[in-house]
């Protein structure tokens, strides 16, 4: 009895004293949000066209978080087609990183799928679809971990800023399909619309027939910075922007994400200075510059200054190819506009392409050992650096292609950034050390890793608490951003212990870089271009961890990695007929990566022309493809008594 | 067949009237600075657009009249093509290089307006209030150097025209002691100067630096300059004999040779205050 009085009176209610105290203390605050998925229709650029909203907005709604909370995002999928989401860049368990048949089965139409995982990070990064090309027509969005008020990293001055997330992407108004397949056919159409051909008839009136003869002769086609022509280029949904500053507004941070599936963007302010604070969500030490190039898929934070608030200035993101851009204004009155960048030279580029290039598609860096973005090859056509004349060839001058010893603009390079802490990692953990080349195949588009692509390789194997170093050479002629999922890696800058902490480096052709990362993540980790057709064509590689815990969504893992491969083996259609007055001439193609099926006729109009057919099956060999062994039957039929 | 030609006649004037009109049309009257006729040309030349846009320039007035399809284009778009193309408007504040490519005859008076600088420049204080003329004259020969570093013919042209001018408006009384340094240099500045205005080819305005250089070196020795100056070599230059040039910064940019050689070169002399 009196035990019991005890514990009625005094134990008990200690305890759930106890207990409640100790629930509070450790109750996560859980963010939650709700994602409906949609189709909608979008007048972007003169015609309706279908592209994909959430919650009846493009871009994706913002997301914003506290380092410590846990996030809860449930997506509910409305379209008739499966989806799913990815996190750029956060560090979560694998089967929430929502790589369809990688990390878990796509979500299917009209179901829901929760997404849950504890913020263990802060920064400026975004998310976006990773199922098929939905990234391209409006699955975007802006994801902002904020740093806690008391963490010890915490920067007076630059975290207590007012901000402002930005999140940058393109429109077209073709079907993302079409475009992947109009890419794999190398189509001129796209050349035509952003005026980039490099004709003969334009390379006379520069001046520069021999470079176009000597290109053609080397069996290569006009080299661009870009692929795809876009009708706009977009600042969170519109093309010019606007926010307005109160009062004594001087300084703001802007979060940029890059939502673009294939454009550099060049930023350009017309205030001043720009000072990059942030790369990939880590923080570097404050680094000014005049601008800089932002890759696909990377997040730069920059604190830019209004120096008269009675007028308003522009922030212009040029596209690569500088054909569009899309501006922000900040501030209220009169615009002061940026000097807009001007055309490329695109004969000197390829004058630079034909003296790199040699015929088996190795590229020749005449020894100059590049890398981190440095030096810039595409130099050779900014005319704000080189001038607007025709340049005479310096072959010499060992600064040729340093676009910061040629003129007064600062640009941001990678050795530039240095983190502002150490970021070492253990040195008594085994390094694994991997060599990728990046390759790729023009004519054919075919983009792979080593000359393989994801289909035709196996996963990466590696062991948790090992370090993982990675050499990547770029061999082709376009420049890659490539992206690790599920962790960060540590750029080798020069910067010694203060390598920066990224999730995407951007490689120039002829670049070296090196990055390593500790291997702290169970799973299953995507690595590769996140240019999307470059990534839809194959270009990349599987990590996964020795003796992981099997993927409670993926019940038959054999089945979703054949379904993964099967992006890269997807077959595409084009053809072509002549018509012309003694009959039809044409060929129609199914081709992917590495098998042609065709077929030519020549049709006659009567039985004297009379026909020919011929149907064949190929395979290609080789990494530049000029081999193609093939098989087949030819039929024809001609009544003239020669047969 | 007179019938046929009215009626020809007719159709046509009839297309070409209803091809001016301007649907959805809707006519503001904004701010636009310009200065002479060819500004009025150009105005009007890049903000029209063919059955969009139809501008009319008032030069006396300053004003625009636009008259836009608003269906199709908004007048901000008119006015940010007006601005890129050099003229300052009510909505938007033209780039200072789009101002500075226009040809002379048009660049207006601007208002004055805080844009960050870009680049700090230095401008060397002279501590002796008599020496406030040479500072043009300094400030000039820098500005030269920097045309000559672009490999920019005009604007080398027309700094040396300012570096004649300050040469020549300073009056000898003002420079107290170091008059006699001056008198001394003044002559082959204005020959060297002149040549380097009356030339079409950068290579005779670089010879003639070259000489002005070794001039202006001397000059500034004497004088207290509160910044460092650079006495820079380059050791190519005319077929190894070599060439000097004074700069504000020890950062090599070779006035010789422009991009050919931008880094080639080394510090002789540093003249401290």
């Amino acid at each position: 009895m009196a035990i019991k009085n005890i514990i009625q009176k005094k134990l008990l209610p200690l305890t759930i004293l106890f207990l409640l105290s100790f629930k509070i203390s450790i109750a996560q605050k859980v963010v939650h949000y709700d994602l409906y998925v949609k189709d909608t229709l979008v007048h972007f650029a003169c015609k309706n066209k279908r592209a994909i909203a959430v919650n009846g907005q493009i871009p994706m709604p913002t997301l914003t978080f506290t380092q410590g909370d846990t996030a809860e995002i449930v997506v509910h999928n409305e379209l008739n087609e499966e989806t799913s989401m990815h996190w750029h860049g956060l560090l979560l368990p694998n089967k929430e990183d929502g790589v369809p048949y990688l990390t878990q089965m796509p979500i299917k139409p009209h179901t829901i799928h929760i997404y849950r995982f504890p913020i263990i990070q802060n920064g400026t990064h975004w998310y976006h679809s990773h199922y098929g090309l939905q990234e391209q027509i409006g699955m975007y969005g802006s994801f902002i971990m904020n740093k806690k008020l008391s963490a010890s990293n915490f920067r007076v001055g630059i975290d207590d800023l007012p901000t402002y997330p930005i999140i940058l992407s393109e429109w077209t108004n073709y079907k993302p399909e079409n475009i992947h397949r109009m890419l794999h056919n190398a189509t001129d159409w796209f050349a035509i619309k952003k005026g980039t051909t490099q004709s003969y008839i334009e390379a006379i009136n520069q001046g520069h027939f021999n470079t176009k003869l000597k290109n053609e002769w080397k069996r290569m086609l006009a080299m661009d910075v870009s692929d795809i022509f876009y009708e706009k280029f977009l600042v969170n949904g519109k093309n010019e922007n606007q926010i307005t500053t109160p009062q004594n507004f001087r300084k703001i941070r802007l979060r940029i994400s890059n939502g673009g599936a294939s454009t550099y963007f060049w930023l350009n302010y017309s205030g001043g200075k720009i000072t990059v604070i942030a790369n990939d969500g880590n923080d570097v030490e404050p680094t000014e510059v005049d601008r800089l190039l932002i890759a696909v898929s990377e997040t730069y934070d920059v604190i830019v200054n209004i120096p008269d608030d009675s007028s308003a200035y522009e922030f212009l993101f040029t596209s690569e190819d500088r054909t569009k851009s899309t501006s922000l204004y900040i501030g209220n009155g009169r615009i002061h506009l940026v000097y807009p960048l001007p055309k490329l030279k695109y004969f000197e580029g390829m004058k630079m392409m034909n003296s790199m290039m040699k015929m088996n598609g190795d590229l020749d860096d005449m020894g100059m050992n590049m890398s981190l973005n440095k030096m810039d090859m595409n130099v050779v056509m900014y005319p704000e650096i080189k001038g607007y004349a025709k340049s005479k060839q310096d072959d010499k001058d060992p600064n040729r292609y340093n676009a910061n010893a040629l003129a007064d603009i600062v640009t941001l390079n990678y050795a530039m950034l240095k983190s502002p802490t150490k970021t070492q990692l253990p040195k008594d953990a085994p390094v694994k050390e991997l060599h990728f080349e990046l390759t790729g195949n023009m004519n054919r588009y075919v983009w792979s890793l080593n000359n393989k692509v994801v289909s035709e390789t196996d996963k990466i194997l590696i062991k948790k608490g090992e370090t993982v170093r990675m050499i990547i050479y770029n061999g082709s002629m376009m420049r890659h951003p490539m992206h690790l999922h599920g962790h960060d890696f540590r750029l080798l800058n020069g910067n010694g212990d203060y390598a920066p902490l990224k999730n995407i480096v951007d490689i120039m052709p002829m670049e070296t870089d090196t990055l390593e990362f500790s291997a702290n993540a169970e799973g299953d980790w995507f690595f590769h271009c996140h240019i999307l057709y470059h990534m839809m064509s194959g270009m990349g590689r599987v990590f996964t961890y020795q003796n992981k815990l099997p993927n409670p969504l993926l019940p038959n893992p054999n089945y979703a990695w054949k379904k993964l491969k099967a992006d890269d083996r997807k077959f595409h259609f084009m053809s072509n007929n002549d018509f012309a007055n003694n009959g039809n001439d044409g060929e129609a193609m199914f081709a992917n990566t590495r098998w042609k099926f065709s077929t030519e006729w020549r049709l006659g109009y009567n039985e004297m022309h009379g026909y020919e057919s011929e149907t064949n099956i190929g395979r290609y060999i080789g990494k530049m493809q000029w081999l193609l062994p093939y098989i087949g039957f030819d039929y024809r039929y001609r009544k003239m008594g020669i047969n | 067949m007179k019938r046929i030609i009215t009626i020809l006649l007719a159709f046509f004037f009839t297309t070409f009237i209803s091809n001016a009109q301007i649907k959805n049309s809707k006519t503001e009257i904004v701010q636009v600075w310009g200065n002479c006729n060819m500004c009025k040309q150009t105005i009007e030349k890049v903000a029209n657009k063919k059955r969009i846009v139809n501008t009319i320039w008032n030069k006396e007035s300053k004003k625009a009249s636009i008259t836009y399809d608003t269906a199709k284009t908004t007048i901000n778009e008119v006015l940010k093509r007006i601005a890129l193309a050099g003229y300052d408007n009510i909505a938007f504040i033209a780039p200072d290089e789009a101002y500075d490519n226009l040809p002379d005859c048009c660049q207006y008076e601007r208002p004055k307006h805080k844009t960050a600088l870009k680049k700090e420049t230095l401008t060397i204080q002279i501590n002796d209030n008599q020496e406030a003329g040479l500072q043009m004259v300094y400030d000039a020969y820098f500005e030269l150097k920097d045309a000559l570093v672009k490999s920019d013919l005009n604007i080398a042209t027309k700094k040396a025209e300012v570096l004649l001018n300050g040469i020549n408006i300073i009056k000898m009384e003002t420079l107290g002691g170091n008059h006699t340094a001056f008198m001394n240099a003044e002559a082959d500045l204005i020959v060297h100067t002149q040549k380097i205005i009356e030339s079409k080819d950068l290579k005779i305005q670089r010879e003639n630096f070259a000489n002005l250089s070794s001039i202006m070196y001397e000059l500034i020795k004497t004088t207290k300059a509160n910044s460092t100056i650079y006495y820079q070599h380059c050791p190519m230059y005319n077929d190894g004999i070599g060439a000097n040039w004074l700069s504000k910064e020890a950062n090599i940019k070779n006035p010789y040779f422009g991009n050919m050689m931008l880094t080639c070169g080394s510090v002789q002399d540093t003249i401290r205050q």
